[in-house]
């Protein structure tokens, strides 16, 4: 773990490999530090936000320290009906019962979350089902798109443009705010999709 | 009941925001300039809090009641028709009837509006709050002179521009070329990547300077991205982004390291 400077009210913390972000930044939210306001996970980085009279050294015995929370464990049901399902069976050397099948048995956790408010990047996708962005991204992709890019699956919170592979569509609500967390889907969480 | 005749350029009803929901994907969002908001609420007895409007200009309100509001941040060409005149800073009840037109801004780039009692939108109509009791109006307040030079902490990829960024960053004018509540575009001397390509997408706060492949800076706002794949080679301190949030185009803004 490396500190990067990040100004007067923030600290950046690089790891080498998302599996040290996850459960880093898992078990820095449990520690519930004094003085802290936000812990962004991202790629290969953590973002600690604080109040400005944090001491960011208490971060590496907090890594030692802490056993993250019980984790949340989510599941969400899918109608596997998306736009992409046959391309990506076609490019995966699948059926499309098979994509629906290997989508649908994996466990996920959430990584971390970015792009809009509740929009998250799950991690555990099958490397058969690991395809790059589309070459043209769509300007409207639903609200529910169960989607996935290079390793990671997702599920759109609402309509916006996007070039991820489409699936298949959840009416799960991934954003509500008057929800405590607003996000269904919070950095740690662990996600199954059930085929409905 | 106030009706909003037109919005303006960019006019939307704003509170506070909400901090501490990156990890979620939701910066704080909220005024882009809080201090000029919160100055507006105190100033009609409101807590600071308390949801107002902001606007770009343009805003056109009418009022069915006799409303007590506040106008601050930027200066602008601000015309009533059937009540009193209405200047920056000072409390001033509107009639029933009356029209309050902000036009141009004619310094800063984001005006705000409280209301005593705050405000519900429902589209066009604005529901004012009930009466906060707790406060009497305050005393007109003095504009403060806004800073153009802002003061800078080196960021987590300073590195990837190259070794005279941070002298070029703190001795020279930069041009502000587009301002929206997601953040500041500016020009001036090419800042000089080392580093090419894309980081892996990194957490980012207001304030924060990206360099984008092009060499010109931006600044975030209160709708940045909360993750984005441009180096941050510098932070404007929470202090000064509020003087950022009011810098109109074609104004020149100046860092200053800040120790």
């Amino acid at each position: 773990m490396r500190l990067l400077p990040y100004g007067p009210r923030a600290v950046l913390a690089e790891f080498d490999t998302l599996g040290e972000v996850i459960s880093t930044a898992s078990a820095w939210r449990a520690a519930h530090l004094p003085g802290v306001v936000d812990i962004v996970p991202a790629a290969r980085t953590v973002l600690v936000v604080h109040d400005g009279r944090f001491d960011t050294t208490s971060l590496f015995a907090a890594v030692a320290l802490v056993e993250p929370d019980e984790r949340r464990h989510i599941t969400i049901d899918v109608l596997y009906n998306g736009a992409d399902l046959a391309a990506v069976a076609a490019a995966a050397g699948l059926t499309t019962a098979g994509v629906v099948e290997l989508h649908s048995s994996a466990v996920y956790t959430v990584a971390f979350c970015g792009f809009m408010p509740g929009f998250a990047y799950l991690v555990g996708l099958p490397a058969a089902l690991h395809l790059p962005r589309r070459a043209t991204p769509r300007t409207r992709v639903p609200v529910g798109s169960v989607a996935v890019a290079a390793e990671f699956t997702g599920v759109y919170p609402r309509e916006s443009p996007g070039g991820w592979h489409l699936l298949g569509t959840a009416d799960a609500v991934l954003w509500d705010d008057a929800a405590t967390p607003p996000a269904l889907l919070a950095p740690g969480t662990t996600v199954r999709f059930r085929q409905r | 009941m106030i009706r909003v005749v037109n919005w303006g350029i960019a006019g939307s009803v704003v509170g506070a925001g909400r901090s501490g929901l990156a990890w979620l994907g939701q910066s704080r969002g909220g005024a882009v300039d809080l201090p000029s908001l919160s100055l507006a609420n105190r100033l009609v007895g409101n807590s600071e809090l308390t949801v107002g409007i902001e606007t770009c200009g343009g805003l056109v309100l009418t009022f069915d009641t006799p409303t007590l509001l506040a106008l601050t941040g930027a200066v602008a060409d601000v015309q009533v028709t059937g009540g009193p005149p209405v200047g920056w800073g000072s409390p001033m009840v509107l009639p029933a009837g009356a029209f309050l037109r902000v036009g141009r801004l004619i310094e800063g780039a984001r005006l705000y509006v409280a209301v005593r009692g705050g405000l519900t939108a429902f589209a066009d109509e604005l529901l004012v709050g009930a009466d906060p009791l707790t406060a009497a109006a305050a005393q007109p307040a003095a504009r403060s002179v806004r800073r153009t030079t802002l003061r800078i902490w080196p960021g987590p990829r300073l590195d990837w521009a190259d070794g005279n960024a941070w002298a070029t960053l703190t001795s020279s004018a930069f041009a502000v070329t587009a301002t929206s509540r997601v953040g500041l575009r500016l020009g001036g001397p090419v800042l000089h990547r080392v580093r090419h390509g894309e980081l892996p997408s990194e957490g980012m706060v207001e304030g924060a300077i990206q360099l984008p492949p092009d060499g010109q800076p931006i600044i975030m706002l209160a709708d940045h991205p909360t993750t984005g794949g441009y180096p941050v080679i510098a932070v404007v301190g929470p202090a000064d982004v509020p003087d950022a949030a009011q810098a109109a185009v074609g104004e020149s803004l100046r860092f200053i390291a800040a120790r």
